[in-house]
């Protein structure tokens, strides 16, 4: 097990131990993994001890910086995220429970990038996007271009991430992640829905909508969010963008959920969430 | 029979006392077997089929045999005494040549560390052929399909004798050989086409409820050693040290006298440990090392290849007249057993037939294996499945005839003397009192002012159901011997899951005639204890509190009798009050039991010491019945179901311990709502389990939950201590019907599969599923 | 694979322990340390039946490598209450009836005390989320939270117990 305390040092162990190495934050995505045998990693760099990488930077007026290991608890209680990036916030709250919100972190949720990953629509939502250290420096991506597929994402074996970037909202801006399980803790996302909504003069002038776990990534209803940018978002538009997200999620059948169920429940998550995030852009 | 009964005025039966092992519990320091790290500990691990159904071509375990660390590997080969043809679970300790589940063992590895021995299951190579599998059991059923059992077995029916389940006829086998069906169970009253074809109202559903499991927090464990003289000490995690120690003594070919069951603090059972598991295989590492030998399911063991409870399918057709009256029912019930049979088959159909008057009923039932693990008990076997569908049912008939459901239910409901489908007379319980009573409860009465204030976008729902268990018996043993210093010490061999030694010293004292505080009680091991049965089938108070009370009764009588003849009196002048037998009326006039007990361990004494013993068996069941009452916040949009309110009301004879019995209602009631709304093994068309961790089996947790309201009432058991029944099994059968009754409340649809998910709920209200 | 040293303080005693890289929390606690209060339920965190304290935070230690407990504070249930003394929440869950079989209680205890930490005057929604990643089979919850309940009024006229 490697320890170390800078980012250039976890580069560094990185490029010496190439493929078989696996970097651990919380282990709550890790560990499971190791135990059921998925993967047998010959060294872990163990994230826990570099500073850098902690923390929830934020300051009023301006955008927040989210250390890769932040844990999903810091997300859930701090009031700067609560109030202005309340979406955040809500998907950190639901990861888990208590115990395992305590170690599992941001850069580990969408590292391990799970379809049902919790904290990726709301970060997608806000426009967020990733800081990548790599041995040929610091690099940025879009979180809408972080995930390739089931369990991918961009990084590459040598590189790792740093932080996340949210812009500030602008003003009249609310947002809102719902998902559903089938019980109220413990639980992992059949469907999870984020959304994002800056109302100005009483119109939509921009809006973001998240899906998690109805397709091999998270992603945007592009179209969706086009139906409602430049409009007054009524209850019928917002029941039509909610019928257009349905055509953005590709959903499997499996036995969490089949995926006409996904379907109807990305109806129902994006008319709430869409609701939700207007109401708090309101207030 | 009279209730047994006393009027001792100590303190004892009735109190709410906290079990004294409380303290210990909450600092951390009981030991469960998986604390227990004896000097020289080695490691078991099983390595296990992939395969639902495969022959065993090839084992190689010399890489595993050459790590480092490892002391033993074992194959069937290396065990003579394995049965060609393993007649039961236990039996199959490795597999031979033949598969039969996912997750079946085939070798066992012993090593200084665990992780060396999960090393060395990588390094066994096992090669086979797999064959076609049966996994669905209605498939299952039919001629052709995949065989599971060796030919030539025969059913393995000491599971239901374990459960003492009332007798039913055995049915005719079926004249194709349906290879699969492994028992079958019929019982017949009336002509039930006549009675369909006088009937206004026809319903017919098909009620199933999937494999379940029980659940227990603590897996599977046992530490084995061998003496150097051949005598074999089990440290086990059991329900039952005697039959542990039966089933090892058979599976190994010893002598009981050979081996000693202790056994330890259990963390949960509900009847999944009740039939030894992994005790033979680590009994016999334990040998080949000469080494102490530990073995520790993991979770994802326990959910693959445990023993959970049977997947039950019942087609249920009812008929009445458009004046309430019944006029017949006809049941085909299929039990999906697994790999080895050992369903309580008979009970279904006795809870069919017999909770509600018939006319005229026609039951099958079979008992179908597959390729799955095979089942143990859980908690009431089958009644929680057989009451969802009769209890579903009886709600679905009195709506389509407008009718209340409640008095629908009284009007038809068995009475102690009706008969029950096997024409023996009902005994003594409680049901239609436990019925008034929850009918009586605000949560019932109230329901139509509760539902009207739903919250905009939400349906409210209402849902009663009532079940019970028809009460376990198996003979057991007791002593009560008087200390020297006054005070009694009780002897069982009863393992103590629920609570039950508090409340079986509380009928100590109070059948002997001293205050609680004076009396310890010990779980002694299969050495030391009389033979006693298992902490199960809702019998331990109702048949051990028989034992403890008689030897107490008999301890009492033998002070009484040293206490007359010291005084000159006559025994039945005597009283006890205070510890000091006494004449009555003359209170200056007695002897201490300080004394009594001193004298029969004193040097030359002609005083005997006190010892009372007591062996009973029993005949007479004692059924113990429970209603719930569920009400549901529904949102029809995603089918999520919120619990706001619900309480149990359950018939316990005589409360020992009303804090005690309070427990296993709550308890019992959220094993059941977790079979109502969550829980569920399930398996892909390869016999795989797909949902083989906590995150996907589906336990609820505290944030699912109201706080559980009980209310006990009291209809004595004329053979149960001071009148008790049994509590543990009554609370985990209503709530699937009281859910499910609560969501056509909430919605007007009939749902009859379980786990009632969000998924089904949302999708039958969009149109798409049952109605 | 060597063993490493591992230094951090449990219940309160600087301790030293030699464990593998691949070693939970959990595991060295239990085997290394002695102290077998914290229980595997499951190995993947979906229990709470090995809950602790990390830092004064209650985390699943079978998902925590015990080299990340390096340098930190761990308290198990056997650091609750002192040696004569049962802690407050202790007291309240013998006294209300909720150790059943007891296997889960080491944990609720633990997430209860962390939470009046954090909260110390929950709400009855509160306490149960608060233990809702504690999986209980025997009990229903409804004394456990009755108990919390119990603690956390008397803690409010008393002021906070450790």
């Amino acid at each position: 097990m490697v320890l170390p305390g800078s980012v250039d040092e976890c580069v560094k162990a990185l490029a010496t131990h190439g493929a078989g190495a696996r970097t651990v934050a919380g282990g709550t995505d890790l560990l499971p993994q190791m135990k059921n045998g998925v993967v047998k990693p010959a060294v872990v760099i163990d994230l826990s001890g570099v500073a850098a990488l902690k923390g929830v930077a934020s300051a009023n007026g301006s955008g927040l910086r989210v250390g890769a290991c932040a844990t999903a608890r810091e997300l859930e209680l701090n009031a700067d995220v609560r109030k202005r990036f309340a979406g955040l916030a809500d998907g950190a709250a639901l990861v888990g429970s208590v115990q395992v919100r305590n170690l599992a972190t941001v850069g580990g949720n969408l590292c391990n990038a799970a379809p049902s990953a919790d904290m990726a629509p709301p970060l997608m939502a806000l426009d967020a996007e990733a800081v990548i250290a790599g041995p040929k420096g610091e690099r940025r991506v879009p979180l809408t271009a972080f995930f390739k597929g089931v369990r991918q994402t961009v990084l590459g074996a040598d590189e790792l991430l740093v932080a996340f970037v949210v812009p500030a909202p602008a003003a009249g801006s609310g947002g809102s992640y719902i998902r559903h399980t089938p019980r109220r803790e413990l639980d992992i996302a059949v469907v999870g829905v984020a959304s994002q909504v800056t109302i100005q003069n009483g119109r939509c002038v921009k809006a973001r909508i998240a899906l998690a776990s109805v397709a091999p990534t998270p992603v945007m209803a592009t179209a969706a969010q086009q139906a409602l940018e430049g409009q007054a978002l009524t209850p019928e538009l917002i029941e039509r963008a909610a019928g257009l997200a349905v055509d953005a999620a590709k959903p499997i059948s499996d036995q969490r959920g089949s995926a006409e169920f996904r379907k109807h429940l990305v109806r129902v998550l994006t008319r709430r969430t869409l609701t939700a995030a207007l109401a708090r852009a309101s207030a | 029979m009279s209730v047994m009964k006393t009027t001792r005025d100590v303190k004892g039966v009735g109190l709410s006392i906290p079990r004294p092992d409380g303290p210990d519990k909450v600092t951390g320091r009981i030991q469960y077997v998986a604390d227990i790290t004896p000097r020289g500990l080695l490691h078991a691990k099983l390595l296990r089929s992939p395969h639902a159904h495969a022959k065993i071509v090839k084992i190689d375990v010399s890489k595993a045999r050459a790590l480092p660390g490892v002391r033993a590997v074992l194959t069937a080969k290396d065990i003579p005494q394995l049965k060609r043809k393993p007649a039961s679970r236990a039996h199959a300790v490795l597999a031979l040549d033949r598969v039969v589940f996912v997750g079946q063992p085939i070798a066992a590895v012993a090593a200084d560390e665990l992780a060396i021995a999960e090393e060395a299951l990588d390094l066994i190579e096992v090669q086979y052929e797999v064959l076609p599998a049966a996994i669905d059991p209605l498939q299952s059923m039919k001629p052709g399909a995949p065989p599971v059992a060796d030919p030539g077995t025969e059913a393995d029916l000491s599971e239901a004798l374990a459960h003492s389940a009332v007798a039913m006829a055995k049915g005719e086998a079926p004249t194709t050989k349906a290879i699969n069906v492994s028992q079958t169970a019929a019982v017949k009253r009336g002509d039930v086409a006549k009675g369909f074809a006088e009937s206004d109202v026809v319903l017919e559903h098909t009620y199933r409820v999937p494999m379940v499991h029980q659940g227990y927090l603590e897996p599977h464990a046992v530490l084995a050693e061998w003496d150097r003289a051949g005598n074999l000490t089990l440290w086990a995690s059991t329900q039952g040290s005697f039959n542990t120690r039966s089933e090892v003594a058979d599976v190994l070919e010893i002598e009981d006298n050979r081996i000693r069951v202790i056994p330890v603090e259990c963390g949960g059972g509900f009847g999944g440990k009740i039939r030894a598991l992994c005790e033979p295989i680590t009994a016999i590492l334990a040998r080949v090392t000469a080494r102490p030998v530990r073995y520790v399911m993991t979770r994802r063991e326990e959910l693959e290849a445990g023993m959970p409870a049977p997947q039950v399918i019942i087609r249920l057709k009812t008929g009445a007249r458009k004046d309430g009256t019944l006029t017949a029912l006809e049941a085909e019930t299929v039990l999906e057993s697994g790999a080895f049979s050992g369903t309580v088959l008979a009970v279904s159909a006795v809870f069919l037939g017999s909770l509600y008057k018939w006319p005229a009923f026609d039951i099958k039932g079979s008992e179908v294996l597959t390729h799955k693990p095979s089942v143990a008990a859980y908690r009431a076997p089958v009644a929680p499945q057989s009451i969802f569908a009769i209890d579903s049912q009886m709600d679905a008939m009195a709506r389509a005839l407008g009718v209340d459901p409640v008095s629908f239910r009284a009007r038809h409901l068995s009475h102690p003397g009706d008969p029950m489908a096997n024409n023996q007379p009902w005994a003594s319980m409680g049901a239609p009192q436990v019925l008034e009573r929850a009918a009586a409860h605000p949560a019932w009465t109230g329901r139509e002012q509760w539902k009207k204030g739903a919250p905009k976008g939400v349906l409210r729902g209402v849902g009663i159901a009532l079940g019970g268990w028809l009460g376990g018996l198996q003979p057991t043993g007791a002593t009560v011997k008087l200390n020297p210093d006054g005070t009694l010490a009780v002897l069982t061999g009863q393992v103590d899951i629920a609570g039950t030694n508090i409340a079986l010293a509380q009928i100590a004292a109070t059948a002997y005639g001293v205050d609680i505080d004076k009396v310890k009680i010990t779980t002694g091991d299969t050495d030391v204890a009389p033979v006693t049965g298992l902490s199960a089938g809702s019998k331990t108070i109702y048949t051990v509190g028989v034992a403890v009370m008689q030897a107490a009764q008999a301890a009492r009588k033998q002070t009484f009798e040293i206490a007359a003849a010291e005084l000159e009196a006559s025994v039945d002048d005597l009283e006890l009050v205070d510890g000091k037998v006494v004449v009555r009326g003359v209170p200056n006039k007695g002897v201490t039991l300080q004394s009594i007990g001193k004298k029969g361990n004193l040097y030359m004494s002609k005083v005997e010491p006190v010892l009372g013993a007591s062996h009973p068996a029993f005949s007479q069941q004692a059924p113990a019945f429970a209603a719930q009452i569920a009400r549901i916040e529904l949102d029809p949009d995603t089918g999520e179901v919120t619990l706001k309110d619900f309480v149990i009301v359950q018939d316990v004879g005589r409360a020992i311990n009303p804090l005690a019995v309070e427990g296993q209602m709550q308890g019992g009631a959220v094993q059941s709502l977790g079979i109502a709304l969550t829980e569920g093994l399930f398996y892909d068309d390869k016999g795989r389990l797909t949902n083989p961790s906590l995150l996907d089996y589906r336990k609820l947790t505290a944030a699912d939950l109201p706080n559980l309201e009980t209310v006990i009432v009291e209809v004595p058991a004329p053979a149960g201590p001071f009148g008790a029944r049994g509590v543990g099994e009554p609370p985990i059968i209503p709530a699937p019907a009281a859910i499910a009754n609560a969501v056509q409340d909430a919605t007007g649809k009939r749902l009859t599969e379980t786990p009632l998910t969000p998924e089904k709920i949302a999708l039958a209200l969009a149109g798409n599923g049952a109605s | 694979m060597p063993k490493q040293i591992l230094s951090f303080t449990v219940n309160g005693d600087k301790t030293e322990v030699l464990v593998q890289p691949y070693v939970t929390l959990l595991e060295a606690l239990r085997d290394e340390a002695g102290l077998t209060g914290p229980k595997e339920g499951c190995g993947t965190g979906d229990c709470g039946a090995c809950t602790v304290h990390l830092d004064g935070k209650p985390v699943a230690s079978c998902l925590v490598l015990a080299l990340q407990a390096r340098g930190r504070n761990v308290r198990t249930i056997e650091g609750l209450g002192t040696p004569t003394e049962l802690h407050p929440l202790q007291d309240a869950f013998v006294r209300h009836g909720v150790p059943q079989c007891g296997f889960c209680i080491p944990g609720v205890l633990m997430a209860a005390a962390a939470l009046l930490d954090e909260t110390p005057a929950p709400t009855e929604e509160q306490i149960r989320y608060g233990i809702a990643g504690n999986l209980c089979r025997c009990t229903g919850y409804t004394k456990m939270v009755a108990a919390i309940s119990e603690v956390a009024g008397s803690l409010k006229t008393k002021g906070a117990a450790r």
